[in-house]
Formats: C-alpha cells, structure tokens, sequence
C-alpha cells in the first residue's frame, strides 16, 4: 500500500513537472463597432506598442485630456512576440471590462493588413475622422481592408535612402557630393563596382549582411504567397539572396551582423570603416545614435541619395480599435499627428521625422534656410526624401510578411557565417514555416 | 474484524487524522485545478488539428493521431526533427549534469567533512547557491553579450592573440552547447551540494568513524559507506535534474534568440514545443508535451529502478557488515 502510494505520487510529480500549462483556445469574433456618437467616453486609454519611439512623441506633442490615464502595454516585436500579446489582448476584446479594452494599437507595414483585414479594428470615419489631402495616399491604403475602408492612420511616411559617410565616399569616389555620388551608386551593378574599390581601400560597403534587404524586398513584384497559398520566392528576394553571397565571399559586408545588431551600429563611430547606410528618416533617431554621439560619433559627416532602387521601409500605423470607449481622444490623437501643422513641424525640428504632411514637407522642402544638421551636414533631407516619397507603391503585401522576411534573413545568416549549406538553411526556413503557418504550401 | 477495531478505537480516543486531510486538501485542489486538468486537456488536444491563422481561428477538428504522425515524419532532408531536438537536449543536459553531479558531490564532501571542518562554510554555501538565485533568462543574457562578437570576451582573445576577428562563438555547435551547458552547470551544481551535504550529515557519524577505524580509506568510506546510505537523496537529486534537463527552454531560448543556432543543434523539445505555441497550435505543442511526458517518465524508471535496486542490494550488504561488526 505504502508503495502504492509513493508510486502514485512518483506519478504525479513527474505528472505536474512534465505538464505544460495550455489553455484552450479562446475563439470569437467581436461585435461589429457600436453607434457611438452618444458614448460616453472611457477614462482609461489603453495603447498597445513595441517600444517607445511613438511613446515618446506621444508624451510631449499630445496634451492628454484631464482625468484620463494613459497606459503603455509595450512587448517587443523580435520572434512576434507583439503580435502574439497583440492578438491575445484583441480576441479577448469583446469581454474585457470598459477600462480594460485596447483603445488604440500600433502596427508595421509587415503585419498591418492583418488586423485592418479584421473586425478587430474599427473604421475610423465612423469617430469623425476624415483622411486630410495632405497624407500621402500609400499610407491610407496600407490602413484600409479590402473594401478600401479606412481603420488608422501613420504619423511618418517612409521612403528610404541609401545615407553615406561622406569622409569615406570622398577616399573611395573622389567625391562626398550627393548628386556625384548618386550617379556612381544608381544602379546595383555600379553599387556592386563601388563595392570593390572601396574594398580595395579597406573598407566596408555595407556593415550587415541584410542592409539590403529591404531595398529588394519592397520592390517585389508579387507577395510572398500566391492565391492558393504556395510560397513563392519573388526575383528581387533571390536577387538579394545572391548581392550578399557574393558580398559576403568578397568581405564587402560584415556577415555575422544582423540589421540590428551593436556590432553593425558600432560601424556608425567615427572609428567606423563603413560606406553606406540604408535607411528612412526614422531610421536616424532608431540605428544610427552611435553617429550621434557626442563623443565619438559623426556628427556632419552624413548625406542621403536615393542609391541604387526607391524603396520604402517600415512605417508605424496607429490603428482604431474596435470596442474602444475613447473614441474622442481617438480622433484627437489621430488629428494632432496627421493634420496638426504645428506638431508635424516639430516632428521634423527637433525628432528627425519626416511626416506624414505633404503641406508641412513643402514647407521644409522649398527653406532655403532649413538643413538637417542633427545627424546630416545641412543637407535637406525632406526635399530628398519627398522626391522618393512619391514613388511609394503599397503592393504585394501578405499577413505572412514579418515572420517570412525576418526568417529568412535569420535562417540566411546561418548559410553566410558558414555554419550550414544553403539547402540546409533553406530547410530550415521552410521549417520555419511549417510550424508557424501550417496553411502555405511549400516548393 | 479490522473494522470494529479501528471503530472502538475512535470511539476511545480522538482522531486527530481528518486534520491531516484536511491540511493536505488546499495542495490537491490547487494541483487538480493547475495541473492535473490542464495535463489532460494538453493530452485531449493533441489529437485536434486547432492552430490560429492570422487572427482566425481554425479548428478544433479531431484527427486522431496525424498530429503524432507529423511529428515523427522524416522531413525533405531524412531527419525527424523530434529525434534531433530530443538528443540536442540530453546531450546539452548530460555536458552540464556531469560535471554538476561530480563538483557537488565533492563539495558536499568537502563540507561535511569532520576531519577537514571548513571555516566560513554559510559563505561558501551562499555564493555557489548565488547563481541560481539569478533568473535563467538573465544568466543567458549576460552569457549572450559576454560571447557576442562585440562582447568583451571576444576583444580579450583577440587582444592576446588567441583568436582573430572573424571567429564567432555562434557558429559552431560546441561553442553554443558548451555555453547552455556550461551555464546550466553553474545555476545548479550549489543547488545540488546543498541537498547533498544535507543527505551526508543525516548520516549517523559513528558509521564513518567505525569505518576508518577499520582501516578504511577515504575512497573506500566513500563509495562503502557514503554513497549507499546517501543513494536515496542522490537518485532524487538525479531525477529531478533530469526531469529540468528534459524541459530545458529558457537558457538556449535567450542565447540563441529562439533558433537554436547553429542549423537546430541547441534547440530543444521545449523550444520546439514552444516554436508551434506561435500561432496557438495547440494539436502540435501537445503532441510535443505528451511525447515529452512519456520521455520523462521512461526515464525517471529507469533510474529509480537502476539505482534503487543497487541501493537496496548494498544497504543489505551493509547492514551484514554492520551485524557482523557489532
């Protein structure tokens, strides 16, 4: 009997050990968004992000209106972390008490389409906000389903550029000024031979084996699933693929750097052996603090071209929730960092931001008087920005996007290190993919 | 017969036994709540196809055991994935076991010694149970940046000329798994001393005595009198290291950012547990848990059965001994 027992405990020892709490799954959809002109309005706002970047602009341009408190819930976006909290917190929407709710959510360009595809999020005309002629049209249309209503807006518009160090152009080029430098890096071809030379001379084209990555990815032609779900590989994909085997072989990049990693941003030091940057605007303020620094970085020593293929990159959404008792403060906040001449002005004064203001960038565009001196040599990089700005297209997206691009590169740089064959880093993607979207079909 | 007795007994005297229940009930009951049901639902849904697409739930739809048969299906390149994060795992736990196993055991000899006797010993003891006061995910963290490319581990070889620039510790799979092991060593070897030395000072002290009065050797008191007495505390301390060792998730998960790098050789059944927990694919992960229940269960039987079976046979041996002795 006394046996009996210790086995039974035994048991249930190892039982609770080896368990692995799992709650089932919490399916439902919401209700549609309610009539809410006559709501009255919450008192707590509760915002959902993946690190502080908007927090921030948030705290010193949006006067919160009294008696309101606002919460941050902010989990970060590496392995989709974000979005599993994300969704966990949306599904769970409908039965979380009035102060509980998400009242308002941030979203990237990788995974947007996702939730304004979704009942989740609600149409903002129906808070009483108008999109402005001002926004630039590929940001209402990546916050827009399929029947083209509209669910958030972005404060930034995100053509990005290629930004060199300027000392480093002029050993390798002879030359720092942007237009002569554009002309001998826009084509990949010409990027490719400046590569060599300045290999030649002892430095680094790029500091990171996906520097490139989005300036090819954010031109596909077609999205990475098909309409019957099989993934596809797009030729700008695979042609990225081989500009970094061929980087890497001939030491034109640092291949054991990911796109965020210190050992790239360290290149951004005076002591720093790099040429070329890719980046939008937001990109100065979130990569680039090291060039920045007082002490030790290079302040000055930085200009922008447009480089060898327009493309954009990135973007941050504010998306309306469905359910949110905030809906005033909803469209307030939507106003102030759209159609709020003054903030968007401050935006690009003292945050490096280029906004999503086409007034307020033909402001800065067309002064004579206005550089960017934070990080640049003086150089206006609105109006370079607003020249690429336009050629933004909002296409091939799929909900797919973060978790295939990110794989990719992590499962990549396995293959670049060395570490594995390509076709066993290529299994390893598609594993990858296996377990995270049962639904794609693979080659 | 029994029952008339234990009846007329009550009746004579009070029980005190009901207490016991009812003291013991809160731990039942939270047990059966948290773990127990939770246990068999992981167990029912392993046999449902039920994941999350985007925000869309699909499933649950049964489909007996496909979820089982996924699991155990060679992929394009012939490996099945569960046999290679199953050994991944034991190979990382047994490099780390090893030596925490052989270090403690020593330590706690150390400690316990009457001939030795220590000074400052409750120092001692604090600092080798410090690292486990750390969390898991902390201590990879710090293991992280100190190998990092950038980290100072790598400019101080470089420095001395040990290594050259290129090399990285994340790229080949011994580096990677001598660090979890390395790591899960130093978390746990001051745990494992401390419930050692606890066993060895339970053990009467006449015995050791008597021992090397007889002529015994150091190494002879060890492995005669010691290590048969002790074996009880030693074969728990063993399961439970290999029932952590078989769940290892947090230490490889932060060093290797969730991939296992490199080409899958740190990760393990928890992580890859953890890789369908992604998209809520719960039909997957518990799959991947009753495989991992079963593991541990066959294990921990086989131990208990090696070791307890030795015991038992060299506590006989010494007893005799003992006998003839006294």
């Amino acid at each position: 009997m006394k046996k009996a027992i210790a086995i039974l405990l035994a048991m249930l020892m190892i039982f609770s050990m080896a368990a692995c709490t799992s709650k089932p799954a919490d399916s439902g959809t919401p209700e549609p968004a309610e009539e809410n002109q006559e709501q009255e309005q919450g008192k707590v706002f509760n915002i959902y992000a993946w690190n502080e970047e908007f927090k921030g602009f948030f705290e010193k341009y949006y006067n919160v209106p009294d008696g309101v408190t606002v919460n941050w819930i902010i989990n970060p976006s590496d392995n989709g972390v974000y979005q599993q909290k994300l969704d966990e917190a949306l599904l769970n929407q409908e039965n979380a008490a009035a102060d509980e709710k998400i009242d308002m959510f941030l979203a990237e360009a990788d995974y947007i389409g996702k939730y304004v595809d979704s009942d989740y999020t609600m149409d903002i005309s129906q808070i009483g906000f108008q999109n402005a002629p001002t926004m630039y049209d590929y940001t209402i249309k990546a916050a827009s389903d399929q029947n083209g209503v509209c669910k958030g807006v972005s404060f930034q518009c995100c053509p990005a550029a290629v930004i060199y160090r300027k000392s480093i152009a002029k050993d390798v080029l002879g030359t720092d000024v942007p237009d002569e430098v554009q002309a001998a890096l826009d084509s990949w071809e010409k990027f490719d031979a400046v590569a060599a030379e300045a290999k030649a001379k002892g430095y680094y084209m790029t500091a990171s084996f996906a520097e490139t990555f989005r300036a090819f990815s954010n031109n596909c032609t077609s999205p990475w699933v098909d309409a019957n779900n099989n993934l596809q590989f797009d030729d700008q994909i695979n042609a990225w693929i081989e500009q970094t085997e061929k980087y890497v072989e001939n030491g034109y990049t640092l291949a054991t750097a990911g796109v965020w990693d210190q050992e790239k941003t360290d290149q951004m030091f005076k002591t720093g052996k790099t040429m070329c940057f890719f980046g939008p605007a937001w990109y100065y303020n979130f990569c680039m603090t090291n060039a920045m620094d007082p002490e030790n970085g290079c302040v000055g020593d930085w200009c922008i071209i447009q480089g060898p293929q327009a493309y954009f990159w990135g973007g941050t959404w504010l998306l309306a929730a469905t359910g949110s008792d905030n809906t005033e403060m909803l469209k307030d906040i939507f106003e102030t960092f759209t159609v709020n001449e003054d903030v968007c002005t401050k935006l690009v004064e003292n945050e490096n931001q280029y906004p999503n203001n086409t007034a307020v960038v033909e402001k800065f565009a067309n002064d004579p008087n206005y550089g960017n001196t934070a990080i640049l040599d003086g150089q206006n990089d609105i109006a370079a920005f607003s020249k690429l700005a336009g050629n933004i297209k909002w296409e091939n997206h799929t909900n797919y996007d973060q978790i295939l691009n990110e794989g990719l590169q992590n499962k990549l740089q396995e293959y670049f290190k060395g570490s594995v064959t390509k076709e066993e880093a290529m299994q390893n993607f598609y594993q990858l993919i296996r377990e995270t979207y049962p639904a794609i079909k693979l080659p | 017969m029994k029952k008339t007795e234990t009846g007329t007994r009550k009746i004579k005297s009070v029980s005190y036994a009901k207490w016991g229940y009812i003291f013991i009930t809160p731990f039942f009951l939270t047990y059966f709540v948290f773990t127990l049901i939770p246990q068999f639902l992981t167990i029912y849904n392993s046999f449902f196809e039920t994941y999350r697409d985007g925000l869309t739930q699909i499933g649950p739809n049964f489909v007996g055991l496909e979820n089982y048969a996924t699991l155990f299906a060679p992929d394009p390149s012939g490996t099945v994935l569960i046999f290679k994060y199953a050994l991944n795992t034991l190979v990382m736990w047994f490099a780390g076991a090893l030596p925490q196993f052989v270090i403690a055991m020593l330590l706690a000899l150390f400690f316990t010694s009457y001939r030795l006797n220590i000074k400052g010993q409750s120092f001692f003891k604090t600092v080798i149970y410090m690292p486990n006061l750390i969390m898991a995910a902390a201590f990879s963290m710090l293991f992280f940046t100190l190998f990092s490319r950038v980290g100072p581990i790598q400019g101080l070889l470089e420095s001395w000329g040990v290594l050259d620039h290129s090399f990285d510790f994340f790229a080949f799979r011994i580096t990677v798994r001598g660090m979890v092991a390395l790591m899960n060593f130093l978390m746990w070897f001051g745990n494992t001393t401390i419930v050692l030395m606890a066993g060895i000072m339970g053990i009467d002290q006449a015995l050791f005595e008597s021992a090397t009065i007889d002529g015994a050797n150091s190494v002879q008191v060890f492995f005669q009198v010691t290590m048969p007495l002790l074996m009880p505390i030693f074969v728990y301390c063993l399961i439970t290291a290999m029932i952590g060792g078989i769940q290892m998730f947090d230490v490889p998960q932060v060093l290797t950012k969730g991939d296992g790098i490199p080409n899958g050789t740190t990760r393990t059944l928890v992580m890859y547990l953890n890789g369908y927990l992604r998209t809520k694919n719960y039909g997957m992960a518990g799959a991947i848990s009753v495989i991992i229940f079963i593991i541990t269960g066959v294990l921990g039987a086989i131990v208990y059965r090696m070791l307890s079976a030795q015991y038992k046979d060299s506590g006989r041996k010494h007893r005799e001994r003992r006998g003839n002795v006294l």
